[in-house]
C-alpha cells in the first residue's frame, strides 16, 4: 500500500514538474528554449548509465514536448501524403512519431565524456522563424554543429528542424517517410517506426 | 553518444543508393533517375561490406593499438592535404590555402611524415576541399545521384571529379616505383577509411528505415553543406511552405487542440499546486506571528 502511494506521489510530482516547466516556457524566447533543452540533454547524458533507457526516456519526454512542435513536424514529414490519412491514422502517426522522437534522444544521448553545448548566435529568417546556431564540443574530436530552426507558437517558440553538420533532420525524415508511405503504405510505415522504437529500447 | 561528424565518413566510405519516379512528384524530395540501378549497386556494396570489408576492418581494429590507428589515419589524411591545397587555390581561397600549406608542411616534417597531427595543436584546423566542391564553385550543376560498385555514393559531377582528386593525391603514385609496395599502401588506405566509417554505418543501421534513401539524403545534404562551407539555408522552403496552421487539415488541427488542452490541464494542476503551496505559506506565516506574540 505504501509503495502504491509512493508511486502515485512520484507520478503526480513528475507531472507537476513537467507542467511547471511547460507553463514557464509559454513565454520563453527561442534562445531560452534551446538553452533549457540542451541543458537537460547534458544532465541526462551525465546520469545516462544510472538512469538506463527507461529513465532517460522519462526525463527527456517533457523536455522534448516542451521544446519541439512534434505535431507540426509529423505533418511536414508526411507531406501531401498526410492529407490522404484518416483521422484515426493521423492520431496514430502523431502518437508513434512522438514516441520515436523521444526514444531516439533517449537512445543516442546515453553517456557523457565531457561534451558541452555552446550557443553561438541567433538569426531571424525571412519566413518569421529563428535559427539558433550552436555546437557540441567533444573532447579529442571535431565539434558538431547544431542549427535549430524554430517557429513561434503562442507566446513561445518550438523547434521545427535540427540541422546537424549540415544534414537536416526534417528533410531526411520527409524523404524516408514519404518513400515508405508511397511504396508500402501507412501500416508498413507505422510498423517500421514501432520496430525502431523497440530496437532503441533493447540496445 | 553517436558522433554525428563520423556519419559523414560512413556515408561516404560505405557506398549506398537512391529513389524514385514517385518521389520526383514531391518538389522537396530528390529526383533520382538512376534509382533502380543505384539500389542494386547499394545492395551489392552492402554485401561486399558485410562479407569482406567489415570483418577485415573489425580484425584490424581488434589487433591494432589505438595510437597506431590514429597514426595511420593521420598519415593518409596528411597526404590528402596536397589535394586540399590545390583546390583551395582553384576556389580562390588564398588565405585558407596558406593555412593548409602550413598544416601540410608542419605535419610532414615535425609530425614525422604525417603520423602525428601536430598542426592541430597550434590551431591549424583541417579543411575539407576537393575537386567536386571546386566544380560547384565554378557553377557546374551537381547532376544526378549515382552509386557505383565499391566506390559508393556520388553524383554525375563528383564521379569524374574524384579521378582528379586521385591524381592529386600522392598515395596514388606509390605504385610507380614498385608494385609490391603499392598494394599494401592502397589496401591500408581503404582499410583505414572503412575502419573510421564504423560509427557512421552503425548509426545508419540504427536510425534508418530505408537505408538507401537515408544514405542518399545524408550524402547529398553533406555535399551541399561542404559546397556552401557550412552556411545554413536561412529560408528553408521545406519549413516555411508547410508551417502555417492553415495548411493543416481539420483532423490535424483537432488533434493539435487536444494536445494543447491536455497541456493546459497540466498547467491548471500546476497553478492549483502553487495556490495550495501559497496557502500553506500564509498559514505558516500566521503561526509564526502567533508564536512571536506568545514569546513576547
Amino acid at each position: 500500500m505504501r509503495l502504491k502511494r509512493l508511486a502515485i506521489l512520484t507520478l503526480s510530482l513528475s507531472s507537476l514538474s513537467a507542467t511547471s516547466a511547460f507553463s514557464q516556457e509559454e513565454s520563453a524566447t527561442a534562445w531560452q528554449i534551446i538553452d533549457k533543452f540542451q541543458t537537460e540533454l547534458i544532465h541526462v547524458m551525465k546520469d545516462g548509465k544510472k538512469l538506463g533507457y527507461a529513465g532517460r526516456y522519462e526525463k527527456l519526454e517533457p523536455a522534448v514536448l516542451n521544446s519541439h512542435d512534434l505535431l507540426k513536424i509529423a505533418r511536414i514529414v508526411v507531406g501531401k501524403e498526410g492529407e490522404k490519412l484518416t483521422e484515426e491514422q493521423q492520431k496514430k502517426l502523431a502518437d508513434v512519431f512522438t514516441r520515436i522522437s523521444v526514444a531516439s534522444y533517449a537512445h543516442n544521448f546515453k553517456d557523457f565524456s565531457g561534451e558541452e553545448f555552446i550557443i553561438d548566435s541567433e538569426e531571424e529568417t525571412k519566413n518569421g522563424g529563428v535559427v539558433i546556431h550552436s555546437h557540441l564540443t567533444i573532447p579529442d574530436d571535431k565539434p558538431v554543429k547544431f542549427d535549430y530552426m524554430l517557429k513561434e507558437k503562442g507566446a513561445s517558440w518550438r523547434i521545427i528542424n535540427i540541422i546537424a553538420n549540415g544534414v537536416s533532420d526534417l528533410a531526411l525524415k520527409r524523404s524516408e517517410y514519404t518513400a515508405i508511405l508511397q511504396r508500402d503504405g501507412f501500416d508498413a510505415l507505422i510498423s517500421q517506426i514501432n520496430e525502431k522504437i523497440d530496437n532503441y529500447a533493447k540496445q | 553518444m553517436i558522433k554525428h561528424s563520423n556519419m559523414k565518413l560512413i556515408v561516404l566510405a560505405c557506398g549506398v543508393m537512391a529513389s524514385t519516379n514517385l518521389m520526383a512528384k514531391d518538389k522537396y524530395t530528390v529526383a533520382d533517375p538512376y534509382e533502380s540501378f543505384n539500389r542494386k549497386m547499394y545492395d551489392f556494396n552492402e554485401s561486399v561490406d558485410h562479407y569482406v570489408a567489415s570483418p577485415i576492418a573489425n580484425g584490424y581494429k581488434a589487433v591494432t593499438p589505438d595510437f597506431l590507428q590514429t597514426g595511420v589515419f593521420n598519415f593518409f589524411n596528411n597526404l590528402k592535404n596536397f589535394n586540399v591545397v590545390i583546390n583551395d587555390v582553384l576556389q580562390a581561397k588564398f588565405s585558407q590555402s596558406a593555412s593548409d600549406m602550413g598544416r601540410l608542411t608542419m605535419n610532414t616534417t615535425a609530425g614525422l611524415g604525417g603520423f602525428f597531427d601536430v598542426a592541430k595543436h597550434v590551431g591549424l584546423e583541417q579543411n575539407d576541399e576537393d575537386f567536386d566542391q571546386t566544380l560547384a564553385v565554378w557553377g557546374i550543376p551537381k547532376g544526378s545521384y549515382l552509386v557505383l560498385p565499391l566506390l559508393g555514393p556520388m553524383t554525375t559531377r563528383s564521379a569524374p571529379a574524384s579521378a582528379f582528386d586521385a591524381a592529386t593525391n600522392p598515395a596514388s603514385y606509390v605504385s610507380i616505383p614498385a608494385n609490391y609496395i603499392s598494394a599494401p599502401v592502397q589496401f591500408m588506405s581503404a582499410l583505414n577509411a572503412r575502419a573510421n566509417a564504423e560509427g557512421a554505418l552503425k548509426f545508419i543501421n540504427e536510425a534508418a528505415m530505408d537505408k538507401y534513401v537515408f544514405t542518399r539524403e545524408s550524402f547529398l545534404q553533406w555535399r551541399k553543406n561542404l559546397e556552401s562551407d557550412g552556411k545554413v539555408n536561412m529560408d528553408d522552403d521545406l519549413m516555411a511552405d508547410n508551417i502555417d496552421d492553415t495548411s493543416l487539415t481539420q483532423n490535424w488541427r483537432d488533434y493539435g487542440k487536444q494536445f494543447e488542452n491536455t497541456a493546459r490541464s497540466f498547467s491548471g494542476v500546476a497553478r492549483q499546486f502553487d495556490q495550495t503551496a501559497h496557502t500553506y505559506e500564509l498559514a505558516n506565516h500566521k503561526i509564526a506571528q502567533v508564536h512571536q506574540l506568545r514569546t513576547k
